[in-house]
């Protein structure tokens, strides 16, 4: 499903240079649930943020269904991430001004979608995390869990094949962070969504079928 | 997406509370700039009616000679002469002293069937048509055969016919009671300045029995006619009737001397008006700066989820776009008063315009102040803006 070769990251500024990832090859199966794991600053959200093509590599290839994405434009990377990706994020990142299905919506502006159309599957997506009387609500009126269901209903709502979670368990107490699991745990078993998480936490990334460890910007198991 | 914009601005509505107020007031100026920029330009394209070029007003000022009219008369007539013999005078005419674009008025009233107006009231000659080119629309002009008439005769402009007569044919009509009969009707003067409206104005001839009023002389001279024939006709007529304070303007002159009058107050209006757009401009472009900053995230978002660069940057200025419309649904309503409630007598066409034109006008400044911010906001990476929060 998701294919990385020997991608490297390097940041410069005038003075500096830093390797933030380096060498990294690696596979991640369709269906598969991957976490990664490794001390902050080791290069877990930003090898994330590669595999979601939301930053492109020093070196490298990434391949997506076998699909070359480095030579993708602006337009089609969009179009890419809308349809291929949902993103979950350890701040939730919900538009405060929105109500709760407005906000799950969000990706389905993108497309060709009907009101109606958005509506409806925002309301499923909603009903699947088990927020479904909390539709009008504004995100300012829920509770963090509530809130990180809310994302994973965003992330969820176009139907993506993959899932990128960047510690969505992050800053949840360890009740509502076993919630979010099971949510994920149930999308990987069930729909079959690849799913890869960043997290801090080795008792979520036992709950997963492969770990990945990073360390210094390179892989260590 | 506009549903969506709208919902987004409207759960903003407290935030964006002062730049709607900000847009609404710039539209109310804007809009009283426009109604006075396209008044002021309605009438300097309405045709002048005459031709002002190459013509002299001649104030004779106050006449050394007794008040006795035959001696005023037997004046007049040599001073006519002593003009008319020479060879770069193409035309003269006396006139009553509000002669186009001086600074005397003369009004009256005058009615048909009911229908009560006030008009300018112009005493003429019959050389007055050639010395200003003026434009008959229908019926005549005067002539030696309204000597002697029982009833005056008089000469209509457009506006006073239309006003007493509509779509009716006023020559031959009785008006002011009947003692005056229409004989033609020429097209408007435009002779209070380029900017002015037209009012209705009546040409009668110049009674004998007021002819010691009559001291001013309208003259047409020949294109190209120098300054030294100015003074030596100045000369000629002080010598011929020893006034005192007599005066020679020339008409092109006296029309760029009203136009001031107009022009000056609305260059004014303009730089305040400038300094005001400059403002809000800079009141766009600082809330759209501040927003792209404090919505660094959301817009990274947007991008994550399937946004490409230029659908960022189109909704900023779509953004911007739904607050000015907020601000001009508001406005045209209070726009929209004037002609309802006739605030300045002006037409409706005047304010409509006025307000299509303000309108397009706070869009393109909205449009113009959106896009650099929108290009800033387009450039955000995804990555570095989530990281961020």
């Amino acid at each position: 499903m998701i294919q990385l070769k020997n991608i490297e990251k390097v940041y410069r500024t005038d003075t500096v240079e830093t390797q933030a990832l380096n060498s990294i090859s690696l596979r991640v199966a369709k269906g598969e649930f991957l976490s990664i794991m490794g001390p902050s600053g080791c290069g877990k959200s930003t090898l994330l943020n590669i595999m979601g093509l939301l930053d492109a590599p020093s070196k490298g290839d990434i391949l997506i269904d076998n699909q070359q994405t480095l030579s993708l434009n602006d337009r089609k990377l969009a179009n890419f991430r809308n349809n291929k990706i949902g993103f979950i994020f350890q701040s939730y990142h919900l538009i405060n001004d929105l109500q709760v299905v407005d906000n799950v919506e969000l990706p389905l502006l993108y497309r060709n979608s009907s009101a109606k159309e958005r509506r409806e599957l925002a309301t499923a997506a909603l009903e699947k995390v088990g927020l479904s009387n909390r539709i009008h609500h504004f995100p300012t009126q829920l509770s963090g869990g509530q809130k990180q269901r809310v994302a994973i209903a965003r992330a969820i709502v176009g139907r993506p094949e993959i899932i990128l979670a960047d510690e969505p368990t992050g800053n949840l107490d360890s009740a509502m962070g076993n919630e979010i699991m099971n949510i994920l745990l149930e999308l990987n078993r069930v729909d079959g969504t690849t799913i890869v998480m960043v997290t801090h936490d080795p008792n979520m990334a036992q709950r997963t079928h492969r770990l990945l460890r990073l360390f210094d910007g390179s892989q260590v198991q | 997406m506009l549903k969506h914009l709208f919902k987004l601005i409207w759960n903003k509505k407290k935030e964006n509370f002062l730049l709607i107020s900000e847009i609404l007031i710039s539209f109310m100026v804007i809009f009283a700039v426009f109604t006075l920029l396209v008044y002021n330009y309605q009438n300097y394209a309405v045709p002048k009616g005459f031709e002002e070029e190459n013509v002299w007003s001649v104030d004779l000022g106050e006449l050394n000679v007794s008040k006795n009219k035959d001696s005023v008369g037997v004046l007049h007539e040599n001073l006519r002469n002593v003009l008319k013999n020479l060879p770069e005078v193409k035309a003269i005419s006396y006139a009553s002293a509000n002669v186009p674009f001086s600074n005397s008025m003369f009004t009256s009233g005058t009615g048909y069937k009911g229908i009560r107006i006030n008009v300018d009231v112009n005493r003429v000659e019959d050389d007055y048509k050639q010395v200003l080119g003026l434009s008959l629309l229908s019926g005549r002009w005067f002539s030696p055969e309204d000597n002697g008439l029982a009833k005056s005769t008089v000469i209509l402009n457009e506006e006073a016919k239309e006003r007493l007569f509509g779509k009716e044919d006023a020559i031959g009509k009785m008006i002011s009671d009947g003692s005056s009969k229409v004989i033609g009707v020429i097209q408007n003067l435009k002779d209070k300045s380029d900017f002015k409206a037209p009012m209705p104005a009546i040409y009668t001839r110049i009674d004998t029995g007021k002819i010691n009023q009559m001291n001013q002389i309208l003259v047409r001279v020949a294109p190209g006619t120098t300054a030294a024939f100015e003074g030596k006709m100045y000369k000629m007529i002080a010598s011929t009737i020893k006034s005192t304070n007599l005066e020679i303007k020339h008409l092109s002159d006296m029309k760029a001397e009203k136009n001031k009058e107009t022009i000056i107050p609305m260059i004014i209006f303009f730089i305040v008006t400038g300094f005001l757009i400059i403002n809000v401009a800079l009141g766009i472009f600082g809330v759209l700066w501040y927003n792209i900053n404090k919505r660094r995230a959301e817009i990274g978002l947007r991008r994550a989820i399937g946004a490409t660069s230029s659908a960022v940057s189109t909704q900023l200025l779509g953004e911007a776009l739904v607050i000015a419309t907020f601000s001009l649904i508001i406005g045209s309503f209070f726009a929209v008063q004037f002609p309802l409630m006739k605030v300045f007598d002006l037409p409706t066409s005047v304010y409509l315009l006025a307000q299509f034109f303000a309108i397009l006008f706070i869009y393109l400044l909205v449009v113009i102040c959106a896009l650099y911010p929108g290009k800033q906001a387009a450039a955000i990476y995804p990555a570095v803006a989530l990281h961020e929060e």
